[in-house]
């Protein structure tokens, strides 16, 4: 366990358009969005998103699989591909949810740590190496990942199905980090 | 039987092979992205971007991004779906497309801009697109398509090298 007080803020998140006011979204958008016109607590994320409410459905149950679906790769190394694309990215807001996610689920403060303090070079321990070099290439220049990555993650102890699941996670914040960190940007959480 | 989709045959695996049967095994991934695909490239609502600059648009990233093979998958999309000389120097990765228009060299800057260098997305870049005359669905419309192609992208490179591999 590591004894790291390193701790990620918390932020939320606003967007630079103006998104869907619930009161008077379409009935396709309320239904992408589920809920009713009462109900107006919802993100602006999501309120954003929901101008397109036919991609926001289908990316969103494709999203819940990719990071939630049973078996296969362990969930904390599921966030720890979509932290790594997150930092690629610079999408601050995505790093900081994942990052936190990942702690909760791994108790590897230390890696966290090292990445925000340090970067993404490392050094980390072998399998977090691995991990971290194979979804940083994959997420800069996909043609720059290499063969010997991917042997590195086989020779860490990774199957070939958990490989599967890590390269959707990285991938899917290709994704997610394309719209979060384009279409808005983080704000503190307001102090209550 | 086997039936390839469009990432088995990209990703170069093979019909039999224990990565194509692991995939099968994620039907929801496999699915999934065949759905999300027909979202950003033929939805039945397009807001005005019309499923031929949707192809072009991808199979230009597809080429940013290096997937040379994706860009024909898409070309042949936009051969279907009605091409034009504008829209084949779109999808040629040209610098720009000499005829295009304000609105449509606007959303061509931010497909090369978010594919290439997302992190220095920044506020300006999408009044730019509001000041061509995007709509707010259009610019999300269109972030949709820009980041799924970038996915599927990762996806296939992931893929083919994990195939590679013992």
């Amino acid at each position: 366990m590591s004894t790291s007080r390193f701790k990620v803020k918390a932020l939320s998140w606003s967007p630079y358009i103006e998104p869907v006011e619930v009161a008077t979204a379409s009935e396709e958008q309320l239904a992408a969005m589920q809920v009713t016109p009462s109900n107006t607590k919802v993100s602006p994320y999501v309120r954003t998103l929901a101008h397109d409410p036919e991609s926001y459905v289908a990316r969103t149950k494709l999203f819940n699989a990719i990071m939630y679906a049973k078996g296969g790769l362990d969930r904390a190394e599921r966030e720890l591909g979509a932290l790594v694309a997150s930092a690629v990215n610079r999408c601050v807001y995505c790093a900081s949810v994942h990052a936190r996610r990942y702690v909760e689920l791994s108790g590897r403060e230390d890696v966290v740590e090292q990445i925000y303090l340090r970067g993404l070079e490392g050094p980390f321990d072998a399998r977090t190496q691995a991990i971290v070099d194979f979804c940083k290439a994959l997420s800069e220049t996909p043609s720059q990942a290499t063969r010997e990555q991917v042997q590195a993650l086989r020779d860490h102890g990774m199957s070939k199905a958990e490989i599967v699941d890590l390269i959707h996670s990285a991938a899917i914040f290709g994704w997610a980090n394309r719209l979060m960190h384009t279409l808005g940007h983080s704000v503190p959480v307001e102090a209550k | 039987m086997s039936d390839l989709d469009q990432i088995d045959i990209l990703s170069g695996l093979k019909p039999g092979s224990e990565l194509y049967a692991i995939r099968r095994e994620r039907p929801e991934f496999v699915e999934g992205t065949e759905l999300c695909r027909e979202t950003v490239l033929s939805p039945n609502h397009g807001f005005g971007l019309s499923h031929a600059l949707r192809a072009a648009l991808a199979s230009r990233m597809a080429r940013f991004i290096g997937r040379e093979d994706l860009a024909a998958v898409y070309d042949l999309m936009l051969d279907d779906a009605g091409s034009d000389p504008d829209l084949a120097s779109i999808a040629s990765g040209a610098e720009t497309a000499l005829a295009a228009d304000a609105f449509t060299s606007a959303i061509i800057r931010h497909a090369d801009l978010v594919t290439e260098t997302p992190r220095n997305g920044s506020r300006a870049d999408i009044e730019r697109l509001e000041k061509a005359g995007l709509t707010n669905p259009q610019i999300i419309a269109l972030s949709e398509l820009i980041a799924f192609v970038n996915y599927e992208a990762r996806v296939l490179a992931g893929l083919s090298l994990l195939e590679e591999v013992e």
